[in-house]
């Protein structure tokens, strides 16, 4: 029996790994958005881990561990489950926005 | 000499690899349309297995770039230049800050290449993964071609955001 098959049997598709990936990537976004924005106000300063990179090196390492570790929590949670996928991409769009808007540069200056 | 060892690294970072990952991101996005049937039957495991492959590529690319990119090219770009030197050509960043003209390729273009390629990165991820571990239905299940889709999308349309704006930065400033 190949995938396809496995796919059309049951009717609830186990979809919960794919939406532990996605729901993580927005996780990530907005955990970079926040890292930047907590530094841009003097809120919080991730730390150099490569002084030639400066803080960069260290927003993106933690916002790559955000990422990581939301997505292992979520996949150990949701991966024999059927997910909605309207809320979870809904929730994703939203986070990524979050991130991306926190990591533009002309938002700085309201902060 | 034609191109500096530096160049040529600048070269790899947004050429090989942000170029690469970018046409394979389209190729991705193209071949989701394309192989994907509009009668519901099957697709054949090697279609399925192509489009996994091409996003993995795509991603492990991607991810070269954006490590590379901090930790190769970032640094020579904000290198401080000693005091007194006559000529900031070999430093980019003390360059573009140094003209009013040319500070927002700082204080904006650079900005945003330091950090939205990695929000790019997890995205292109999440598709690679969702084409591995659901190759036998991504092609032909509507939710999860509209769900990678719009990953794909937002992924090229940050990723190509972020190469322009190295184009404008690599024009004024480039790292020789």
């Amino acid at each position: 029996m190949n995938n396809e098959t496995d796919r059309l049997s049951f009717p609830e598709f186990q979809n919960g790994a794919a939406m532990a990936a996605v729901l993580a990537a927005g996780i990530g976004a907005l955990a970079m958005g926040l890292l930047v924005i907590a530094n841009e106000a003097g809120l919080f300063t991730a730390p150099s881990l490569y002084a030639k990179a400066g803080g960069l090196s260290g927003r993106s390492t933690f916002a790559v561990f955000a990422w990581l570790a939301s997505w292992g929590i979520l996949h150990m949670v949701w991966r024999d489950r059927a997910i909605g996928t309207g809320r979870v991409l809904g929730l994703t769009a939203m986070l990524v926005a979050l991130g991306l808007i926190m990591t533009f540069p002309p938002v700085w200056g309201l902060f | 000499m034609l191109f500096s060892d530096r160049s040529l690294l600048t070269m790899l970072h947004g050429l090989v690899l942000s170029g690469g990952s970018l046409m394979l991101l389209f190729t991705a996005l193209y071949s989701l349309r394309a192989l994907s049937p509009n009668d519901g039957t099957a697709v054949s495991a090697s279609q399925s297995n192509t489009f996994a492959w091409l996003t993995a590529a795509a991603a492990v690319l991607l991810w070269m770039s954006v490590i590379s990119g901090t930790y190769v090219i970032f640094p020579l770009y904000r290198a401080s230049p000693p005091e007194g030197i006559a000529s900031l050509i070999d430093f980019p960043r003390a360059l573009l800050v140094s003209r009013a003209d040319t500070r927002w390729l700082h204080s904006f273009a650079m900005e945003v290449k330091e950090h939205m390629p990695w929000i790019a990165a997890m995205l292109a991820t999440a598709v690679a993964f969702i084409a591995r571990r659901h190759r036998g239905t991504v092609l032909a299940d509507a939710e999860l071609r509209r769900i990678t889709g719009w990953l794909l999308a937002i992924a090229i349309a940050l990723v190509s955001l972020v190469a322009l704006l190295g184009v404008f930065v690599n024009k004024v400033a480039p790292v020789w």
